[in-house]
């Protein structure tokens, strides 16, 4: 269970998170949806603890995250999937990859094998490419990559920053699949995304950010909700 | 005298001699270069840890500490104290805005006071331990100081041992990530504070064992970190600042111009080209050689 309350955060002296709450269980895929610029990743990166929340609290099941390094966010069980990746340029593939496995501590190195090997078998380009550069993928495939990283540990929650962006329709579908699996194995995830119409389809509710605040939350299945959705993120 | 006996009386000693003190330069630059490429921090007072090191194996070797025991304990010794002053002078300044001045002028000061309290502890003179191993060995008709073929052997072993954790394991991808992206890293589950204080750490104890291993060959003096870090400096300029492979290639082919320079030229001028060359590298290829430590 995902809890953030009155969570604000700055950046030095502009205020932009301005008093989320948010409530998620396991499962469940939460839509974040806004125009440019209204703090969709602010929010993301404040979950994460990458940027200090001012106010307010975030708790994982039972656990308080405020105020934690993003180390620390990490072991309670937090995955993050930010905005261009962030895929290590000096790191090969199977390095990237097994840096995820850090999120979880004391694992025998047969079951990393096993979640590495998981991981190959469920992304042959990745498997293919292991030993090359993580930087020299396609962005399509660094993607797969930034994913398969946060997989690997064992996350209950998913943070995801637009991974649609810039990368062709037929591998948008393939990356909402590895969102619907993340979602089948338990976790809770919160999805950035400009790409409304994809994101409607794994999401099963959604919130409109506007200036920092939450102003319009709705359900993806519902049909009043998605047109209203769609008036407030028209541009 | 011959070409022959030129090329073995001469010229090659004098390449030896400048590889031993290449090698010794790296193992100082390396220390350096990974502090650099990690943390961003330029070490100002590597070259009292060097000090520090060569004291240490000083005093316990007259203590009666055997010198391959010294050759293990002292970067062992000089583990916790890198930690210390990584945990004093460095995470204290790190998250300001302005770090590369800041720690630039804390560990500068660091080194002057080092430098001083050696000097109070052991005394301005200059002390050299007895050579470890004594004796000289022919080879191809050139003869060679037994210690310096060690350093050399030694010296690339370290070289090697040291990329293989950089570049091989799981620890060296921790660190290359943290070196890149530290928040992406930390919320992959790297601790990234440690991993910095370890690097620190680790760059110093190679300082100290660069320390042990060169005291025999170039003495023991309060201020013996000075001249050595100014041309380790050179090598880290011209390698490309936190690059491993740069320091060893810049390391080597840098102390092998020195050498024959001397030779060919006059020793006077080997100061000038070894500088001329970090100036020109500054101004025409700032990057170095070879990239940086955890980029691409
Ligand atoms: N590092 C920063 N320092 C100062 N202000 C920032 C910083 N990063 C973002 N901002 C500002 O914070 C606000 C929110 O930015 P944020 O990136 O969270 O928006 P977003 O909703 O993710 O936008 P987009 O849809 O473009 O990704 C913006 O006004 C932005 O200019
Ligand atoms: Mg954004």
């Amino acid at each position: 269970m995902l809890a953030i309350s009155g969570l604000h955060s700055h950046y030095g002296q502009s205020h932009i998170i301005q008093g989320i709450d948010i409530l998620a269980g396991p499962g469940e895929v939460i839509g974040i949806f806004g125009r440019n610029g209204v703090g969709k990743t602010t929010l993301l990166k404040t979950i994460a603890g990458w940027v200090r929340a001012s106010q307010g609290a975030i708790t994982l099941d039972g656990e308080a995250l405020t105020g934690l390094t993003p180390e620390r966010i990490c072991h309670a069980g937090v995955g993050f999937v930010p905005e261009d990746r962030r895929i290590f340029p000096g790191l090969t593939v199977g390095e990237n990859l097994s840096l995820g496995l850090l999120q979880v501590r004391g694992r025998s190195s047969q079951d990393e094998k096993r979640a590495i090997d998981g991981i190959y078998d469920r992304f042959h380009r990745l498997g293919e490419r292991r030993n090359q550069l993580g930087t020299t993928l396609s962005g399509g495939e660094q993607q797969m990559l930034a994913m398969a990283r946060v997989m690997v540990g064992k996350p209950r929650l998913v943070l995801i920053d637009e991974p649609s962006e810039g990368l062709a329709p037929m591998i948008v579908a393939e990356i909402f699949a590895i969102v619907r699996e993340l979602r089948d194995q338990g976790a809770i995830i919160l999805l950035v995304e400009q790409n409304v119409h994809e994101a409607l389809s794994v999401a099963d509710r959604f919130h409109v950010v506007e200036r920092g605040q939450i102003v319009f939350s709705g359900d993806a299945e519902s049909q009043p909700d998605r047109e209203r959705l769609l008036q407030l993120i028209a541009v | 005298m011959t070409p022959v006996d030129y090329l073995q009386f001469v010229l090659a000693p004098q390449v030896v001699n400048g590889l031993a003190l290449g090698i010794a330069v790296v193992l100082v630059a390396l220390g350096l270069t990974i502090i650099f490429g990690m943390l961003d921090v330029i070490n100002m007072s590597h070259g009292e840890f060097y000090a520090i090191g060569a004291y240490a194996a000083l005093a316990l070797g007259a203590a009666g500490v055997g010198f391959w025991f010294l050759l293990i304990l002292v970067p062992v010794l000089m583990v916790p104290l890198g930690m210390v002053a990584e945990r004093l002078l460095i995470r204290p300044v790190f998250d300001t805005k302005d770090r590369h001045v800041t720690t630039l002028l804390v560990t500068f000061g660091l080194g002057l006071i080092v430098e001083d309290v050696l000097k109070i502890i052991f005394g301005a003179n200059t002390q050299r331990p007895p050579t470890p191993i004594p004796g000289a060995t022919e080879i191809l008709g050139i003869i060679l100081p037994n210690y310096r073929i060690f350093l050399i052997l030694v010296g690339v072993a370290i070289v090697l041992g040291v990329a293989y954790v950089v570049y091989k394991t799981r620890l060296g991808a921790m660190v290359r990530a943290a070196a890149f992206d530290r928040n992406m890293a930390a919320s992959l589950g790297v601790p990234v504070s440690l991993v910095y204080a370890g690097t620190f750490a680790f760059g110093v104890s190679l300082a100290g064992l660069a320390g042990v291993l060169l005291a025999p060959i170039y003495s023991v003096f309060p201020t013996m970190g000075r001249d050595f870090i100014l041309l380790a400096f050179t090598v880290v300029i011209v390698g490309g600042m936190g690059s491993i492979w740069g320091a060893v290639v810049a390391g080597l082919l840098l102390t092998q111009v020195q050498a024959l320079a001397s030779l060919i030229i006059s020793p006077v001028w080997t100061d000038p080209i070894v500088f001329g060359t970090m100036v020109a590298f500054l101004v025409f290829r700032p990057q170095g050689l070879f990239g940086r430590l955890g980029h691409a």
